[in-house]
């Protein structure tokens, strides 16, 4: 495949990552770099803030530095705070940038994917455009199934999600979800989802039905039209959408009170207190 | 305003704007000092002092005693504490409200919001002429947005967070970070953090003395606004307590309640509700933030949010495009989260 020219680049440059993606590495380093100088800036400015005239020379002292260290930075290829450059040149800076190589995917055009690029047959290769991410991810779990737009947007998120980019102005991103069609999420998500729930809801109403059918006697037919039997099985139907793993149970029920608590506290006011507990 | 993603993608909110509409960005220190000497100027006796302690009356007739220490122009020649004795007390001193501690108002939960403001070189604040920004992320913030605000000759770079106060100087790096290019060049002159409260305090009025603004909890959720309903608070708690006075003559807890309270809740507790409702659906993950980017690039919203906004009011929109609007929310929230879980499947590979 064409597109995998940029990986060796974006293998060699990862080659130090820790494969075990956690965020700390870069994150921290970036941090720490940053500290050490913003302190610096805070009391120079701090102290003269009550003098206006004696600002303008802390600003300037401090404005030289940054100068300074951009003009040192060779590659400008990592986008990073002034404050931080100056400390990074130190020594943390080539190691910090060498850890967060851009974004860059041939097919990714102009912030969006290049729909033209993913052609198959006659039309867009849709399961192409939802694996397109998988290219620019950390390099391991590279696998060698179909490629398709969904997957590659979710590495394309994967990776900003673990190295944030700063934005900048030209390179807006454009990509809107709803440009890939309804029935491809359909048929690459839902379907083995819906087999399963499906497959769920069939046995407990088989389940349910011979039982009822056993206790009172009222056989399918009739039990369809009993208005108890109806909401048995809407529940049924219900319980198996919300409920699809045993945590959930957990989740709707935190999720319940979380939705009335904003509401109770609002109401706070209005409920009779009696004035001993007003210390609280 | 523009409004990017934990994966950069932008909505340009102004792209809907009417022509008259705006965005206010102000400066705290000159709003409060100008509210405050226009009070001065419509006959309001303005007595610069900290107040220490308020002694709470021990009957309906007894008047509430403020204690304070004086400051200001002729603070030094009189007593270290002086007293005042008045009849009603509105608590308009913020989130660390003394009032609210001395009538029992009870604790509310508080969010943390950290700014810095930074002295950009001119091409930089030619950038944020007329553009603000906001950023959503677990980056930046678990659980609220971080800004990029301009403030007249400098920009106010903040982020905030209730879950994760302790981290809140590697989310202001991280803030940083996102808009690095555009703060290139940039000085922090002022570093500011301040608690933002959640919810209302379980009692808002007590006895005669009632809280306004922060001191009350009235921030709304989502968007973390709190200037206009602190100063429509203490507007309306005053006229309430002009009213009564015209009425009955003396202020009574229930009169309160009633005149301001009870006008306060019918008309702004929906759009607080609502408010809180978007925060916990879209500000609860990186998947439902995008979902929340994508839904902003909608005219509809846009329309919807700045009517809502200039007004303070949940705008009226019509029920097709209502239905309509929420039918993409629900497609948008649903690719959203699609696309989170295949980005956990990849973090698992």
């Amino acid at each position: 495949m064409a597109s995998l020219s940029p990986l060796p680049t974006a293998l060699s440059t990862l080659s130090s990552l820790n494969p075990n993606n956690n965020r700390l590495p870069s994150g921290h380093r970036h941090h720490l770099s940053l500290l050490p100088k913003r302190t610096l800036t805070l009391s120079a400015t701090r102290s003269t803030d009550a003098e206006g005239g004696a600002l303008d020379s802390a600003s300037a002292v401090v404005e030289k530095k940054p100068k300074a260290a951009v003009s040192a930075d060779p590659e400008g290829k990592e986008k990073q705070q002034p404050e931080a450059v100056a400390a990074a040149a130190a020594g943390n800076g080539a190691a910090v940038k060498a850890e967060m190589p851009k974004f860059r995917d041939p097919r990714w055009v102009n912030g969006t994917w290049d729909l033209k690029q993913f052609v198959k047959g006659g039309g867009t290769d849709w399961d192409a455009v939802i694996d397109a991410a998988m290219l620019h991810g950390v390099g391991l779990g590279f696998r060698a199934d179909k490629y398709g737009e969904i997957t590659y947007e979710a590495r394309r998120r994967k990776w900003l999600e673990d190295f944030p980019e700063a934005t900048s102005n030209d390179e807006a991103v454009v990509f809107d979800t709803s440009i890939i069609p309804w029935w491809a999420w359909i048929k690459r998500f839902h379907l083995p989802e819906a087999e399963r729930l499906n497959g769920r809801a069939a046995m407990v109403g088989f389940f349910m039905a011979y039982f009822v059918d056993s206790l009172t006697g009222i056989g399918l037919v009739n039990q369809m039209g009993n208005f108890f039997c109806k909401t048995l099985l809407f529940v049924a139907v219900v319980g198996v959408l919300l409920i699809r793993k045993n945590e959930d149970i957990e989740k709707l029920k935190k999720l319940l009170e979380e939705t009335v608590l904003y509401d109770k506290q609002w109401q706070a006011t209005w409920r009779d207190d009696s004035p001993t507990d007003s210390k609280k | 305003m523009r409004l990017l993603s934990p994966s950069n993608l932008a909505s340009d909110f102004s792209r809907h704007l009417r022509p008259a509409a705006h965005i206010a960005m102000l400066r705290r220190e000159v709003l409060d000092s100008f509210l405050r000497s226009r009070a001065q100027s419509q006959g309001a006796h303005l007595l610069p002092a900290l107040l220490t302690s308020l002694s709470l009356p021990s009957s309906p007739l007894h008047p509430y005693l403020l204690h304070y220490i004086p400051s200001g122009a002729g603070a030094g020649a009189g007593p270290a504490t002086s007293t005042l004795a008045v009849d009603v007390v509105v608590g308009a001193d913020g989130a660390n409200s003394r009032v609210a501690r001395c009538i029992g108002a009870g604790d509310y939960s508080t969010a943390i919001a950290f700014q810095e403001r930074v002295r950009l070189p001119p091409a930089g604040m030619a950038a944020y002429a007329d553009l603000a920004e906001m950023y959503v992320g677990d980056d930046v913030s678990p659980d609220f947005y971080a800004w990029v605000f301009p403030k007249c000759d400098h920009v106010a770079v903040g982020t905030g967070t209730a879950a994760a106060k302790p981290a809140i100087r590697r989310l202001q790096a991280a803030a940083r970070a996102r808009a690095a290019p555009k703060l290139a060049g940039g000085v922090v002159v002022r570093v500011e953090a301040h608690p933002i409260p959640e919810h209302p305090r379980p009692r808002r009025v007590a006895g005669r003395a009632a809280l306004v603004g922060d001191a009350a909890g009235y921030v709304a959720r989502c968007s973390g606004e709190g200037i206009y309903f602190a100063a429509k608070s203490g507007r309306m708690c005053g006229d309430a307590i002009v009213r009564i006075w015209k009425e009955k003559g003396r202020v009574a807890e229930a009169d309160l309640k009633r005149e301001y309270l009870r006008r306060w809740d019918e008309e702004f507790a929906g759009t607080f509700r609502f408010l809180d409702a978007l925060q916990r659906v879209f500000y609860g993950s990186n998947a439902a933030r995008e979902a929340l980017v994508e839904l902003c690039g909608d005219e509809y919203v846009q329309r919807m949010t700045f009517d809502s906004y200039l007004h303070k009011k949940m705008a009226a929109g019509r029920p097709l495009d209502d239905l309509g609007l929420l039918w993409k929310s629900a497609g948008s929230l649903l690719r959203a989260t699609i696309l989170g879980r295949e980005v956990e499947r990849l973090r698992s590979l």
